[in-house]
């Protein structure tokens, strides 16, 4: 008997439904990066303007990524912003993933709320920061003043002064803006985790427990080992994520504060591009970081490779 | 049957047909909904006038408005300039008519008001033609609305606690550090200001003091040996006289990250002296912090040089720009026409109005001006200069990059020549052409 379908051997029909997204990810995608590229040739002074012909040299905004002090800054703090995503974010959610997982009643409860500020706007969120690290009645500033931290000094007017912390300046602004980005997305990879952990079959467990091994055994010689797929996932993410994150630094420090120290390649980028109209380097800066995402994408990829192999 | 039935599809047809039409005519009527952009956002002192007038007009003609208002400041700006840039500009828009609006004139993207007088011939009639901003091709934009001032804020109740007197007409800038010192050893901040985001005000200032009234929208350049010319040095000598407050402590101790509504808010609550700012702060602490108005005055900044410190910051620079894509649009023409007029009317600006100057033909009628109101009319009053600001007339993004660099001058990471040679190359000066500049 003949089969009758033909749905594995006409591609016609699949070529139907690839077209569409194709054709999206050219228009919107490919189309964009390509001209994006053109234009880091190109003397561009405004959003939406025509060049006004080619750079001279045309490789001119390449060399001044090199010279420029300020990127060197951003890429800096970006790359440390990846590390301790990778340590505290990922790390943290593990965590607590383990944690929520070893318990019976109230995981549904702990998922929410871990889950929560992922869908609080990033714009509230460096709002609610702002306010949190204010440098005087902020909530920080505050406890520690409570709580007698803060130097304080009587002038001969008897106007008491204290010595408010300022959790922007150059000693703090890097706790100040990594706390928040890694907090924000803790939930999100807490949430992977669950899932992954969800995967592993109690029987595992039980028989492991028969063979006599304790809790930290468990974890170490069971949990984590088959939990490995997912981590990779979740570190690879995490790197790539990190490399893109814009939003809550930009409302929390705007231009670079303090004292140009703390740009990220996504703030500068942004700085460069629309306050500055600087098109044809924010252009640049932007091929600089799809460039390094793939770098560091396909290096994480390696070093967290996936396996079957436990 | 056949005759009934085609009858009937013919009946259909011209009723399908007439429905269409008439919905189509009575298209043109109907209500539409204008997309406004001002710097009557956040907490500007206007924004509750703003509100009401807006609120009105939509009462009055049934049209809707989408307000898309923000505090004004060197983000908003840039951001107004590349919504017109990428086509998703408002159909009205309120923003400043120097400098900073000729990148939308010079596209094209806004109307000028002949071409709207030639349809509507009463627009703007209501203002003194003299006092509208003219743009490079000859032609106006923007229908003015109130005027502003910049001068020194007071707290007097700071003042009173350290033993400082009230500056006078004669406060002269030695004076004015021998005070700062006596208000910080009393444990008050002297002067309320966010360098990392409002440096201007104190930059114009500074700047008439290291030259005159009459120089003072002369453009820096530099010379074809490198170095800076007059007005170039009186910039960058007005950058080290911040620098110099800075290092003595005068600012807040968090001025190079705050923000201007923290610092603003030193002053309000009387942890600080000395404020300097705008016209629009008046109506500010008249709505945030009515009852300590009497705290408040408007007196004097500091002179030295040639400047008397009775010179001052003003004039007429922001206006209602009715944009081109909105005018070409038969259905929102009329609405955006009627909007500025509302808006503009001798009524309803005279809200708007209580120290400020204004171009109103009719002049506006303030009443009731409260304590803080009555001191900014006496400092008006003693006024013997005006002059607009010298930031207003180069492009935003020489602007940015020279206030953006204020907390490097002040902290010492750049000089101030190299802060005024990095805004003259960006503003563009042909000696400057051959310094590297990025594209």
């Amino acid at each position: 008997m003949q089969p009758t379908s033909t749905i594995y051997k006409k591609k016609a029909p699949l070529l139907v439904f690839l077209i569409p997204a194709f054709a999206f990810l050219g228009v919107y995608l490919f189309y964009p990066f390509i001209q994006n590229v053109i234009n880091t040739f190109l003397n561009i002074g405004g959003l939406g303007r025509s060049a006004d012909g080619a750079n001279t040299p045309f490789y001119m905004n390449y060399a001044e990524l090199l010279r420029d002090p300020k990127l060197r800054t951003a890429l800096k703090n970006t790359l440390l912003l990846t590390l301790c995503t990778v340590v505290f974010q990922v790390g943290i959610a593990l965590v607590l993933a383990l944690l929520v997982d070893s318990i019976h009643r109230g995981a549904r409860i702990f998922r929410t709320i871990y889950f929560f500020p992922i869908v609080i706007s990033a714009t509230a969120l460096g709002l609610m920061f702002n306010l949190i690290f204010l440098y005087k009645g902020g909530m920080v500033n505050q406890m520690l003043f409570s709580l007698g931290k803060l130097h304080t000094e009587t002038r001969a007017s008897g106007r008491m002064v204290v010595d408010w912390i300022d959790w922007k300046d150059k000693d703090h602004f890097m706790t100040t803006m990594f706390l928040p980005v890694i907090w924000q997305y803790v939930g999100f990879y807490f949430v992977i985790l669950m899932t992954g952990l969800s995967n592993i079959s109690e029987d595992v467990f039980e028989s492991a427990s028969l063979d006599g091994a304790g809790g930290w055994q468990k974890v170490r010689y069971i949990t984590l080992p088959l939990l490995r797929n997912t981590l990779c996932t979740c570190l690879v993410l995490a790197v790539t994520g990190a490399l893109k994150v814009f939003d809550l630094p930009w409302v929390m420090f705007g231009a670079g504060m303090p004292e140009d120290r703390g740009w990220l390649t996504g703030t500068y980028m942004y700085d460069q591009t629309f306050n500055k109209a600087n098109i044809d380097y924010g252009s640049t800066i932007a091929v600089l970081i799809v460039v390094l995402g793939v770098v560091l994408s396909n290096v994480s990829k390696a070093l967290f490779r996936q396996t079957d192999d436990y | 049957m056949k005759k009934t039935k085609k009858a009937i599809a013919l009946s259909l047809t011209a009723a399908i047909g007439l429905s269409a039409a008439g919905a189509v005519m009575a298209g043109a009527a109907d209500p539409v909904t204008l997309s406004v952009v001002t710097s009557y956002g956040g907490d500007d002192g206007n924004r509750r006038n703003f509100e009401q007038a807006v609120q009105e007009y939509e009462d009055k003609t049934g049209n809707t408005v989408e307000d898309g208002s923000a505090t004004s400041d060197e983000e908003w700006k840039a951001k107004v300039l590349t919504d017109y840039e990428t086509g998703s500009e408002p159909d009205v828009l309120f923003f400043f008519s120097n400098a900073d609006a000729d990148p939308i004139i010079d596209a094209g993207k806004v109307v000028s008001i002949e071409e709207i007088r030639e349809t509507y011939p009463d627009y703007a009639t209501n203002m003194k033609e003299a006092m509208l901003a003219a743009a490079s091709d000859g032609k106006h934009y923007a229908v003015p609305s109130s005027g502003f001032w910049e001068n020194l804020f007071v707290n007097k109740t700071v003042l009173e606690d350290c033993g400082v007197d009230m500056p006078g007409t004669n406060y002269t800038w030695d004076q004015f550090l021998e005070d700062c010192q006596t208000i910080k050893d009393a444990g008050y901040t002297p002067i309320a200001c966010s360098l990392f985001e409002v440096p201007h005000y104190w930059f114009e200032f500074c700047v008439m003091n290291n030259g005159s009234l009459d120089s003072q929208l002369t453009l820096p350049a530099v010379e074809a040996d490198g170095s800076l010319d007059e007005a170039g040095q009186k910039w960058a000598a007005a950058l080290n006289d911040m620098k110099e407050l800075y290092d003595r402590g005068f600012f807040p101790e968090n001025t190079t990250t705050a923000t201007d509504a923290e610092t603003v808010q030193l002053f309000g609550d009387g942890d600080a002296a000395f404020l300097i700012d705008g016209s629009w702060k008046v109506g500010y602490f008249t709505e945030n912090y009515p009852d300590n108005l009497e705290d408040y005055a408007v007196a004097y900044v500091p002179a030295k040089g040639d400047r008397k410190a009775t010179d001052a910051i003003g004039g007429i620079s922001m206006g209602y720009f009715i944009s081109r894509k909105a005018y070409d649009d038969p259905a929102r023409q009329k609405a955006a026409v009627d909007f500025v007029e509302y808006l503009t009317s001798d009524d309803v600006l005279s809200r708007f109005v209580t120290t400020e100057v204004t171009a109103l033909v009719n002049g506006a009628k303030p009443a009731d001006l409260n304590s803080l109101q009555q001191s900014a009319a006496e400092a008006n009053a003693n006024l013997t200069g005006i002059v607009g600001a010298v930031q207003d007339t180069i492009s935003s993004e020489a602007k940015g990059d020279l206030f953006g660099n204020v907390v490097a001058v002040v902290t010492g990471s750049m000089t101030a020549e190299d802060a005024v040679k990095s805004a003259i190359r960006i503003n563009g000066n042909p000696g400057a052409a051959d310094e590297g500049a990025t594209g």
